[in-house]
């Protein structure tokens, strides 16, 4: 309940916060701390400074480049994006997923940034941004880097982010008008924890042209399973075509199991959310869904 | 510029009186207002930043005082369940839940009056549905909810009337 | 789902009678402006704060402890061991149980051994929070760990490893409950339903507030100063005084007030026994506050219970004749309020209904687990859950409307007052009026029609179930006996007393100890009746003052009975306090005392209402100006009066195990309407209500509150809450991250609706409420019970996870065991 000592800064540039860590070993980054301060309350992990960045600036900003994209500084919060007119205009899926992720004191100050960086296979916007397609802009002393979010998440807190580096924003690309996205969890109680989660981002005319189908919670981080999308590029996306895809996924994962759930009902329960969550993309593509 | 250290010496407005004390950086912000500041409306329900009876608003916005170090809020203006009445006056929301049985043993009720002002403030004639996602992190055990729903809603449209009541006043000046 | 207002009236204007009002509680001002005094908004000078080490393992030898370590840090003042903790000791906690387990040694703090993860092995006191923590970390302990026992039936196996050497065994105690002939029953039904297990999982009520303490052991007077917001003091002084080596009254315990408590805040004892050996070595006071998980983990369990080979004899025309079951109550490493729990399901023992035959062989058993204490409901709700179960099921085997089936075996109104198969006496109600009022209320008829258009295979499905269930309040705790039969205990009650203060103010002043159920406010509202002026003239203390406070051994705030012992007292002591002040006041206008009555405050005279003495004037006489009056008066008069209610109980008799064990049975009747989603299990509410009936209500409002609370915590330990241990004993839900307490989006709204059967055996007509029993469990079960096909299996357990359900709607195709069979002697039913 009580944290171990620990050193407090707050820097007023990335550039800064960026020395601090590369001169601290032990130096984490704190944003909201909505995950970061109940990880050192629990004493799980050692942190000897923290190194306050959520009121910078330069990390909290919402832009639109000229190529439909939009970037989406790392200390933006949850609540930030789901009142957000330019998120909202084209990529509105990152606002509803920001929407439900708890409550409204979280949504306050936790951010995008620390939803990815502090990964967790339960968190909410990974599996989106994944199926988004989004990269990852990082920042170190010797400039910056690009890493798609697919590659992004490699296991339980860990991520492509080294040592002396920030993840300084997110882009998104252009979600073209004939995509749907849609995004479907199973939980222990309402925008509460996950039990799995599912992304789907399909690219629609009259067959299915292309297919990204986000697995959240069958692995340590978000996975795109690829023989559903190869099974559901070139169908017509009909509801059989759709379950017909996502039995695919059977034993392909060993999910963890906890006290929200076996590994065997999370396997199953995978190939429900990831063909709802398909259904989803689709109706919207085809004007049947409306908005969530 | 916040430099480095074990020990800060920070500046926090609470209920309108700025406060300037030396902490460790480690201590969590809701025991800075509770120990250091002898604030003990705000409460410590869990130690996961789920409960939500360590709510408070800061720098205008919800959010839970457990989550937070003290030094995050170096600067900061912070409001709790202290400020809420005038003088001893019961505010408009916490004589609603007084007339609506809103508490039982009133444990959560700071934290949950808290939601609710914010809430109020952003959204002045909530839907249920909207009320309950507003205190979605905010959890009772003695009440079930049922009445704390009635109450930020009777508040709301009691607010709502006495404004109409002063815009009709004005209207028929 | 509407959130109309419930019609409260917020009045104080001249009314006929408080008692029935639904008026403002005068507990809320302070509590809403944040000045209530909860145990870790206080302190003393010169405090030390407290932090528990507990072993990580469920089950080991501890080989050393080195606090070497702790005790070198900056800002450490202790560091108390187990083995310092006995030495300092006078003998171990006194046992409730016979037999072997009236043999188990349990010290404030492990010695020797630990018995479940989260068993405290040491305590530190340092100058900060922090640094008591940081201390705690570098206590060096050497454990050799060894198999652990997670399961409650395999406990009592002589294979089973032993928790409690010196008692040879993990049997805590066993009792045969034995009525009627239900073997007669079984040999000559028309039916028989056989189920082959059902189990009542563990949870908590997990109040908000952990518990706390700030203790201090004064050397110099040898008074042990106890604030705390443990719910029966007196409860813990009788453990911890012989154990202490301290006299009842050098305890000076207090409490102020309390974050909910729901049976909880009564089994931790041992720590605050613990707090004070540690605050007498240090020589300071010292405070502790729990802090969450160490509670999930240590504190707060509620009786987890398995039920094998239940029967059930049933009759062509749907009588229910009896049944028969062994049952396994799992509580846990250590005996706090256990085994009591093991006699007081009995209060209960047919449920609302009228079965005659009825065999119950109980045992208690030992676990490596964290100890159980009493959670709303206790004991009680796990029985009735059970026959909830049982009717529901034999309704479904045999081809009956479960609502039907109630009807045909529910007590009637007139069968009132009933007396049990085991000699427990049920005081009134109307249950059939309850049940369809619930029924209404939820919109049954039109659920029943969506559910038959919807069917199944469509994806969703819609299920519908009702939970009956009792309240029993006001025990007779004669029944420890039938536990044990050389303990001193039997009856109940409570105390209280009434004043005028020095200047006619009217006090009242009790030894409960709410935790949100609105005490002062009923007490004040009964009083003011009868003294005829405004509650708001009426200040009441409450709260556990020793020093201050009028208390009996009963004295707390537990099992559902304040509006009957709590109020019993009010009411006595207003009474006599009212008579005084008539004597008085009719004394000093030269009136005889039928020819005066009270009014707003003051004695006045009923033919000459000028001619009146306000309450100043009588307190004046009485306190200041006492030789105006009559020696006579002056020896029957002193304004403080003091009144013990007690029910009108007798010892029981152990041998048979039979006698009235409770004085009042509230009911409550639950009605809840689910959809579950066929593909993954998840189960939604659409709507629920619930029918109470306590009797004569004091305050509508506060009933209506506990009616609310009550469901919403059987709705979230129905689909979400549960403590589970894996079989090294380590609990898989040790914070509120994993264990999911149910929010604002997950509780549904809860409609309500109230019969009023006046109990006819107590003094205001009232029963006490506020537990529910658990209703809300059995409703839910039964809701997803009616989802499920004739071949799935049955619902089996409390706990249904959208997992478990999942499971079950596939068992059917799956062919899984159903767990449910039947032997029909008719054919055709």
């Amino acid at each position: 309940m009580l944290l171990k000592s620990v050193e407090y800064v707050r820097p007023d540039s990335v550039a800064q916060a960026i020395e601090i860590l590369e001169s601290n070993e032990g130096a984490a980054l704190l944003a909201g701390g909505q995950s970061l301060v109940n990880i050192l309350k629990h004493r799980v992990a050692s942190v000897d400074v923290l190194v306050d960045i959520a009121s910078l600036e330069e990390l909290r900003f919402i832009e639109t480049h000229p190529d439909g994209s939009i970037e989406i500084g790392a200390c933006v919060t949850y609540d930030e994006l789901d009142h957000s007119e330019v998120v909202r205009s084209n990529h509105e899926m990152i606002a509803w997923v920001a929407s439900h992720i708890e409550d409204q004191q979280i949504r306050n100050r936790g951010t995008i940034g620390g939803n990815c960086c502090l990964s967790d296979p339960t968190n909410n916007l990974p599996p989106l941004l994944v199926s988004m397609d989004a990269t990852m802009n990082i920042q170190s002393s010797k400039g910056m880097r690009q890493v798609r979010a697919e590659e992004f998440f490699k296991g339980y807190l860990m991520t492509a982010v080294q040592p002396g580096e920030i993840l300084k924003s997110i882009t998104v690309p252009r979600v073209p008008s004939d995509v749907g996205i849609g995004y479907v969890s199973l939980s222990v109680g309402e925008d509460s924890k996950a039990i799995v989660r599912s992304s789907a981002w399909v690219q629609l005319n009259d067959v299915i042209q292309d297919a990204r189908v986000v697995l959240a919670r069958v692995a340590p981080v978000p996975v795109r399973y690829q023989p559903m999308e190869e099974a559901l590029r070139g169908s017509s996306a009909t509801p059989e075509d759709i379950a017909r895809a996502a039995s695919l996924i059977g034993s392909d994962f060993e999910p963890v199991a906890d006290s929200h759930g076996s590994s065997e009902y999370r396997r199953e329960m995978a190939q429900v959310v990831a063909k709802r969550a398909v259904l989803e993309a689709v109706d919207k593509v085809r004007g049947e869904g409306g908005s969530k | 510029m916040i430099t480095q250290s074990a020990t800060q010496a920070i500046e926090v407005t609470i209920n309108g009186t700025t406060y300037r004390r030396v902490v460790e950086s480690r201590q969590l912000l809701v025991h800075f207002i509770r120990d250091t500041l002898g604030l003990t409306g705000t409460h410590i329900g869990c130690d996961t930043g789920s409960c939500g009876a360590c709510s408070i608003i800061m720098n205008g916005k919800l959010v839970k005082s457990c989550m937070l170090l003290a030094p995050q809020a170096d600067g900061a203006v912070i409001e709790t369940v202290e400020g809420l009445g005038n003088d001893g006056e019961l505010s408009t929301l916490q004589e609603s839940f007084r007339d609506h049985h809103g508490l039982q043993c009133g444990y959560c009720t700071p934290g949950m009056l808290m939601a609710a002002t914010y809430l109020l403030r952003n959204n002045p004639s909530p839907t249920e549905e909207e009320i309950r996602r507003g205190i979605k992190g905010n959890i009772c055990r003695c009440t079930g909810y049922v009445n704390i729903v009635r109450s930020i809603k009777a508040a709301a449209d009691s607010t709502q009337a006495e404004l109409g009541d002063s815009v009709a006043k004005e209207v028929s000046k | 789902m509407s959130a109309a207002s419930n019609g409260r009236t917020a009045t104080r204007e001249r009314v006929t009678a408080w008692t029935g009002q639904a008026i403002p509680r005068k507990e809320d001002d302070r509590l809403l402006q944040g000045e209530g005094s909860f145990v870790d908004d206080m302190g003393m000078q010169g405090q030390g704060y407290a932090w528990f080490v507990r072993s990580p393992h469920a089950h080991a030898r501890i080989v050393s402890i080195d606090v070497s370590p702790a005790l070198a840090l900056d800002g450490v003042y202790a560091v108390l061991t187990g083995e310092e903790a006995k030495a300092m000791c006078k003998e171990p906690f006194f046992r409730i149980a016979p037999g072997a387990a009236s043999h188990i040694e349990e010290w404030p703090l492990a010695v020797g051994k630990v018995r479940y993860q989260g068993d405290a092995v040491a305590v530190v006191l340092a100058d900060t929070r922090e640094n008591a923590r940081d201390a705690a970390e570098l206590i060096e302990i050497e454990y050799d760990p060894l198999p652990a026992v997670v399961d409650g039936v395999e406990a009592a196996e002589s294979s089973a490893p032993i928790l409690h050497e010196e008692a040879g065994t993990n049997l805590a105690w066993n009792g045969v409950f034995d009525y009627g002939d239900i073997d007669w029953a079984l040999e000559n039904a028309d039916h028989v339903v056989k189920i082959d297990r059902l189990h009542f999982h563990r949870f908590s009520s997990t109040p908000i507030e952990a518990a706390g303490a700030v203790v201090d052991w004064d050397l110099g007077s040898g008074v042990v100063t106890i604030n705390t917001n443990h719910q029966m003091p007196m409860f813990a002084a009788m453990f911890m005084g012989p154990t202490l080596g301290v006299p009842i009254n050098k305890f000076s315990f207090s409490s102020r007030d309390i974050g909910g408590a729901f049976g909880t805040k009564i089994g931790f004892y041992p720590q605050l026994a613990a707090l004070a050996l540690l605050s007498k070595k240090a020589g300071r006071p010292v405070k502790w506050t729990e802090y969450r998980t160490e509670n999930l983990l240590s504190s707060t369990h509620g009786n987890e219970r398995t039920f094998l080979d239940i029967e059930v004899p049933v009759m062509a025309d749907g009588t229910i004749l009896g049944f028969k079951t062994r049952a396994y109550d799992d509580v846990g490493a250590y005996l706090h309020y256990e085994p009591l729990g093991g006699v007081i399901w009995s209060q209960v023992l047919p449920g609302c209904y009228k079965l005659k035959h009825i065999r119950v062989d109980y045992s208690a058993t030992l676990t490596n687990k964290c100890p159980v204490s009493p959670n709303r409901g206790y004991s009680r709700m796990q029985h009735l859950w059970l026959v909830e179960r049982i009717v529901d099921t034999v309704a479904r085997e045999l081809g009956f409307d479960p609502i039907e089936l109630r009807k045909i075996n529910f007590i009637r109104p007139e069968d009132y007052p009933y007396e049990t198969p085991n000699g427990c006496v049920y005081d009134s109600g109307d249950l059939p009026r309850s049940l369809d009022m619930a029924l209404e209320l939820v919109n049954a008829d039109y659920w029943r029609e969506r559910q038959k258009e919807l069917g199944k295979g469509k994806g969703k499905r819609i299920g519908i179930g009702v939970g009956s269930t009792l309240d029993s309040g006001t025990n007779n705790f004669g029944q420890a006996r039938i536990i044990n039969p050389e303990l001193p205990f039997s009856g109940n009650g409570e105390a209280a007393i009434a004043k005028l203060d020095l200047y006619g103010e009217v006090n009242i002043n009790l030894g409960t100890s709410p935790q949100g159920q609105g005490h002062e406010t009923t007490s004040a509202q009964v009083a003011a009746d009868i003294l005829n002026l405004s509650p708001d003239k009426v200040t009441v203390t409450v709260g556990f003052e020793q020093a201050n406070n009028s208390y009996i051994g009963f004295s707390g705030t537990y099992a559902s009975q304040f509006a009957v012992t709590g109020l019993g007292a009010v009411m006595g002591a207003a009474q006599k306090l009212r008579d005084e002040i008539l004597e008085v006041g009719a004394y000093a206008l030269g009136l005889d005392k039928d020819e005066v009555e009270l009014v707003d405050g003051s004695c006045v005279s009923k033919s000459d209402p000028s001619k009146s003495i306000p309450f100043i004037g009588i307190a004046n006489l009485v306190y200041t100006n006492n030789a105006v009056l009559t020696p006579e008066l002056r020896e029957k008069v002193s304004l403080t009066c003091r009144y013990v209610y007690t029910p009108p109980f007798q010892v029981p008799d152990t041998t048979r195990k039979w006698g009235n064990l409770t004085l009042t049975y509230a009911s409550q009747i639950h009605a809840c309407v689910v959809e579950v989603d066929e593909e993954t299990g998840e189960v939604k509410i659409l709507a629920y209500a619930a029918v109470d009936d306590c009797g004569r209500r004091i305050n509508p409002a506060i009933v209506e509150g506990q009616v609310h609370g009550a469901a919403g915590l059987g709705i979230a330990a129905a689909l979400w809450e549960s403590f589970d241990y894996d079989e090294d004993g380590q609990l898989m839900q040790p914070s509120f991250y994993e264990y999911h307490v149910g929010t604002a989006l997950d509780i549904p709204d809860i409609r309500t609706g109230y019969i009023e059967s006046p109990s006819p055996f107590t003094p205001n007509g009232a029963k006490g409420m506020g537990e529910g029993g658990g209703g809300a469990l059995h409703a839910v079960c039964n809701a997803i019970q009616d989802t499920l096909n004739k071949d799935d299996a049955i619902v089996y357990d409390s706990h249904n996870s959208w997992e478990r359900v999942y499971n079950l709607l596939k068992s059917g195709e799956r062919q899984a065991p159903r767990g449910v069979s039947v032997l029909s002697r008719v054919s055709g039913s």
